[in-house]
């Protein structure tokens, strides 16, 4: 069964369009105890990205959740990895990454195809019925990344927003057994529908699993192999008036270890 | 090696500024381009060596090595030497060139298996009589600086490209060395001047409308001392970062602005006590039009205060052009006439006027 939907899930990800993913990649998942982690950012396709270095004129927040307790992800300007943070290693930690804006203008074909490759169909709809699909893509876009780190004990905090704007947060914490994925897509703290969300394998790039968001703003995601997963998601929205965008798009990820199977006890 | 590491040191240097204006994050590449006495180019890529090797193992349809140490990189880059020579793009006069790459080692990492950079070394010939050169480079994901520069000629030129963009075409024969303050002061002296004449046809109107209404020269220059004491004020504030108003609120208001002037020139026609006042208003609003036309040019911060200066003394030359030219053709000779304001303040105010309320409509719903 499981290779079954393995096989339905994957898709060439070379056919994958320009636009870029953003994502936090730690230097392990599983630090020892007291350990200092190196947080590194990255951009990129496939879940093969280029490192970016820390510039604090880009982050509105970048931040570490332990033990029910939030602490800055300290670092230098101009310095990858952009940070480094202790564990105590007790129970799964949250980093979470928002930036700032950052203005883009493409071309209306490039903008198209972006949208259509990103599930934003809603954003193509609302562009031809305006008579603007031969109009410049004029967007800001904002990156909210999430990574969870393995501790001693699963965390309930992992189950709860951290207030990005744009989030994906899973129901149980994923980093404890191998399950398929649940979670929610929440926009500004509400469930967000029909939501493409698109999980990546790190190390694998043509294994691509996709689904929707249902009503609730609930996904599934059978991921068919332990290992490093991003899952993603991208939502745009109409920019207001006195902008001088056109969308505003909001970049979600999320980056988890999905362990082993537990071996099968034999009787 | 030193000279090019000092090159994208100073591209580095300039990073806030391409910040601004960036899309994509910016990464850990940088690239110094080459432009040889022989006839001949080469790049130095400096880049991580790792999403490098994975991307192209990815294109190749090969499993991505996982964390490879130094020999496995040199080995899988060395391998795909071709290809990477395949995605740096170089093109004289829109013509691609031939590209050979060989591959070094850059950089100290905590871990010595692991270097921080792998500095690929591309090159080719430059065609005879070639007169600019555009650079392309797609295996990078993230904003980068390609900093040109010429055997032989002083100075460089840094272009920030995102991801694999092409470049805008960089002439083959410039010297890019720096701009004295002479230099950058008469350069945006004539920016400021174009600005309005002939680029600035809203600007031009409202300059219009304020000679329209009085030939009286006081009058004439209090308007105009108003509207430039205000827009420099704003030009300046916005340049700066100090205020911010977006141009889908400041366009549709200068071009209201400029029907307000020439629909008063009908209503009223006499200068009244708050005219002045408006003027200096509507001032402050073509200060921030002014500015978004200066920060389109991404200004070197060494160049803001002097382009700032030269780029509104051009403009307010302008403004002295157009009011000279109005009234030597017109008002000088005719303002005694009986039909002068009939026939000609009332008509060319009314064209004025519709001109204007129909560029605020188009501007409020482009």
């Amino acid at each position: 069964m499981r290779s079954l939907a393995f096989a339905a899930a994957v898709l060439l990800a070379t056919a994958r369009a320009q636009a870029h993913d953003f994502w936090i990649e730690p230097s392990t998942f599983h630090p020892a105890p007291g350990a200092m982690v190196s947080v590194g950012l990255r951009v990129g396709q496939n879940f093969i990205g280029d490192p970016v270095p820390r510039l604090s004129a880009f982050i509105a927040a970048f931040s570490v959740r332990q033990n029910g307790k939030a602490r800055d992800v300290v670092g230098s300007d101009h310095i990858d990895p952009a940070g480094f943070l202790p564990v105590d290693g007790n129970a799964t930690a949250t980093i979470s990454y928002a930036s700032t804006g950052a203005y883009i203008e493409l071309p209306p074909g490039e903008f198209e195809d972006y949208l259509r490759v990103y599930g934003l169909d809603d954003v193509i709809a609302s562009r031809a019925a305006r008579g603007e699909r031969n109009k410049l893509g004029r967007e800001r876009f904002y990156r909210y990344a999430k990574a969870l780190i393995t501790g001693r004990d699963p965390s309930a905090g992992v189950t709860k927003p951290v207030g990005l704007a744009y989030e994906i947060v899973p129901n149980d914490d994923p980093t404890r057994r191998f399950a398929p994925f649940r979670g929610h897509v929440l926009y500004h703290g509400k469930p967000l529908s029909n939501a493409l969300v698109v999980a990546l394998l790190h190390g694998r790039p043509s294994v691509n699993l996709e689904t929707h968001s249902d009503p609730q703003g609930a996904i599934t995601l059978p991921l068919p192999c332990p290992g490093i997963w991003l899952i993603k998601s991208v939502h745009m929205v109409r920019a207001s008036f006195f902008a001088s965008e056109d969308w505003d798009s909001f970049w979600a990820s999320l980056t988890v270890e999905i362990p082993e199977p537990e071996p099968e006890l034999k009787p | 090696m030193i000279r090019p590491l000092c090159k994208v040191v100073m591209a580095f240097a300039l990073l806030p500024i391409a910040a601004g204006a960036r899309a994509h994050e910016i990464g850990t590449t940088r690239i110094s381009f080459t432009l040889h006495q022989t006839q001949t180019w080469s790049a130095e890529v400096i880049t991580p060596p790792t999403p490098l090797l994975n991307r192209l193992e990815a294109a190749a349809g090969q499993p991505l090595s996982s964390a490879p140490d130094v020999d496995a990189l040199r080995a899988g880059l060395d391998a795909f030497r071709r290809d990477i020579a395949r995605k740096i793009e170089v093109k004289f006069d829109g013509v691609a060139s031939p590209v050979a790459v060989s591959l070094a080692w850059s950089g100290e990492s905590a871990d010595a298996t692991r270097p921080l950079a792998v500095v690929l070394h591309a090159y080719g010939p430059v065609p005879a009589g070639a007169r600019n050169v555009t650079w392309r480079y797609r295996l990078v994901y993230s904003t980068y600086p390609v900093v040109f520069s010429s055997e032989g000629m002083q100075g460089s030129e840094t272009q920030w490209l995102e991801a694999d963009t092409q470049s805008p075409p960089v002439s083959v024969l410039a010297d890019r060395r720096s701009h004295t303050t002479l230099e950058i002061l008469a350069q945006y002296l004539a920016l400021g001047f174009r600005h309005i004449v002939p680029e600035g046809l809203d600007h031009i109107l409202f300059v219009l409308g304020i000679v329209l209404l009085t030939t009286e020269l006081k009058p004439v220059l209090v308007q105009v001392t108003a509207f430039t004491v205000a827009h420099s004020v704003t030009l300046g504030l916005t340049m700066y970062g100090i205020v911010s108003l977006s141009p889908r609120i400041v366009e549709p208001l200068i071009a209201l602005s400029v029907g307000y002037v020439a629909i008063e020139n009908v209503v009223v026609g006499r200068i009244t006590l708050w005219r002045p006042a408006v003027v200096f208003g509507f001032g402050l609003l073509h200060g921030m039009g002014f500015a978004d036309a200066l920060r389109e040019l991404r200004l070197p911060e060494a160049e803001v205060l002097p382009a700032l200066v030269s780029f509104n003394l051009g403009i307010e030359l302008a403004q002295l052009v157009i009011i000279a030219a109005a009234f030597l053709t017109v008002a000088i000779w005719h303002r005694d006439k009986p039909w002068y304001r009939p026939r000609f303040v009332l008509p060319a105010s009314a064209a004025i006027a519709a001109t204007a309320l129909f560029w605020t409509v188009q501007r409020i719903f482009p």
